[in-house]
């Protein structure tokens, strides 16, 4: 067993077993490797690094806002965004031309049309019809927008329709 | 786990003034270590090419994290507390490598593919241009030899070397202690084998040349 004395000893500094380590060899890295590490060190700059340091606090509650703001952007668009959307989209050309100044809310034109002629009782904004009327005749449907011209004249004998192209 | 204990010391201070934008205060903290670095990761790993990887690894690390140094205890124990994570990483990484390239051998019979300085013949060269003192180093277990390396290269104390390589200190002087008995047998006379023609001075300055090439 090893003495205390031993490690003592060795620990002074001037054992046998120091003196003997270093004699031996002292490998120093090669001079490429030198370059390669201070190279590294002198790459990073001090300005870059200072710039970093003042912007880390501020990085985590920025990213966080983003990430809600984007969250909420996001649900917004799916409860809202498709239906405006397809509504829009779905709708033919025509009508779109037509009522552009109630293009939102208003219905295809043929299911209008195939809504009112199944119920003449229905009532209908004389203007909304009039533009379903020349919608009709733009597309060439003459003999349809015929049919409602005179469905519109019984249902408004008086109502003036100005320069509205609704005339074959 | 680095406790404010010691007064600042001069490198630490270096350290410091490389935090903040000296870059000269880095060349001299790195002359001043790189030897004792360079000798501890070369002794421990027993590979040159290896050495200089994990080398240039641990000062890499350093210069990544200048940003968060605080001079809280010996800049030795710092740097070589790094050195010590990075070697330990390399001796995962190998043992790994070893058991995938045994598990390979096993299923295909085919020849593992390992560094050239874990196969036997290079081992045998590697052991047989060392210098006895060398020798029995290299065959003292990893953590005995680090605490070894430790000291000698950096004159770390028990409690610094506990605190590097994150052990309680009877621990460390343990290692230390067996260390140092088995390696003084070393110096024995009548223990002494017949030392190499090449000599150990050669063999390193032959793997550092060869490294040396490799890095271009």
């Amino acid at each position: 067993m090893d003495t205390p004395d031993d490690l003592d000893e060795y620990l002074g500094g001037d054992s046998a077993l120091s003196r003997q380590y270093r004699r031996e060899s002292a490998p120093a890295p090669p001079h490429a490797l030198d370059r390669r590490v201070l190279g590294l060190a002198r790459a990073r700059e001090p300005d870059a690094r200072g710039t970093a340091r003042r912007l880390t606090p501020y990085l985590a509650p920025l990213a966080f806002a983003a990430s809600v703001l984007l969250s909420v952007a996001m649900v917004l668009a799916i409860v809202f965004g498709p239906q405006t959307t397809k509504r829009v989209d779905d709708a033919p050309r025509l009508v779109r031309v037509a009522a552009h100044t109630d293009a939102s809310t208003n219905p295809p034109l043929n299911r209008r049309l195939q809504l009112y002629s199944s119920d003449p009782k229905l009532a209908r904004a004389p203007s909304a019809w009039l533009a379903d009327i020349a919608a009709l005749r733009r597309a060439g449907r003459d003999s349809e927008a015929d049919a409602e011209l005179r469905r519109f004249r019984s249902a408004y004998p008086d109502y003036s329709t100005g320069d509205l192209a609704i005339q074959r | 786990m680095l406790e404010a204990m010691e007064p600042l010391d001069e490198d630490a201070k270096l350290m410091m003034r490389y935090r903040d934008g000296d870059a000269d205060a880095f060349s001299t903290l790195y002359a001043r270590h790189k030897g004792p670095l360079y000798r501890y990761l070369l002794r421990q790993v027993r590979n040159a090419g290896a050495a200089a990887d994990l080398f240039q690894d641990v000062w890499s690390r350093l210069v990544a994290t200048r940003s968060r140094y605080e001079a809280r205890a010996k800049f030795a124990t710092y740097l070589f507390h790094i050195a010590h994570n990075c070697t330990i990483d390399f001796f995962r990484s190998d043992l790994k490598m070893r058991h995938t390239a045994r598990s390979d051998d096993a299923e295909h019979q085919a020849e593992p593919e390992v560094p050239e300085y874990q196969r036997p013949d290079g081992i045998a060269e590697f052991a047989e241009q060392q210098s006895a003192l060398l020798a029995a180093l290299g065959a003292l277990p990893q953590e005995q030899r680090e605490a070894f390396l430790l000291h000698e290269e950096t004159g770390l104390t028990i409690e610094e070397i506990a605190r590097v390589t994150q052990v309680g200190v009877e621990t460390a002087k343990s290692r230390l202690r067996y260390a140092i008995r088995k390696l003084k047998k070393s110096l024995l006379p009548a223990e002494i084998p017949v030392r190499s023609r090449y000599g150990s001075e050669r063999f390193e300055q032959h793997a550092i040349n060869g490294h040396a090439r490799r890095l271009g």
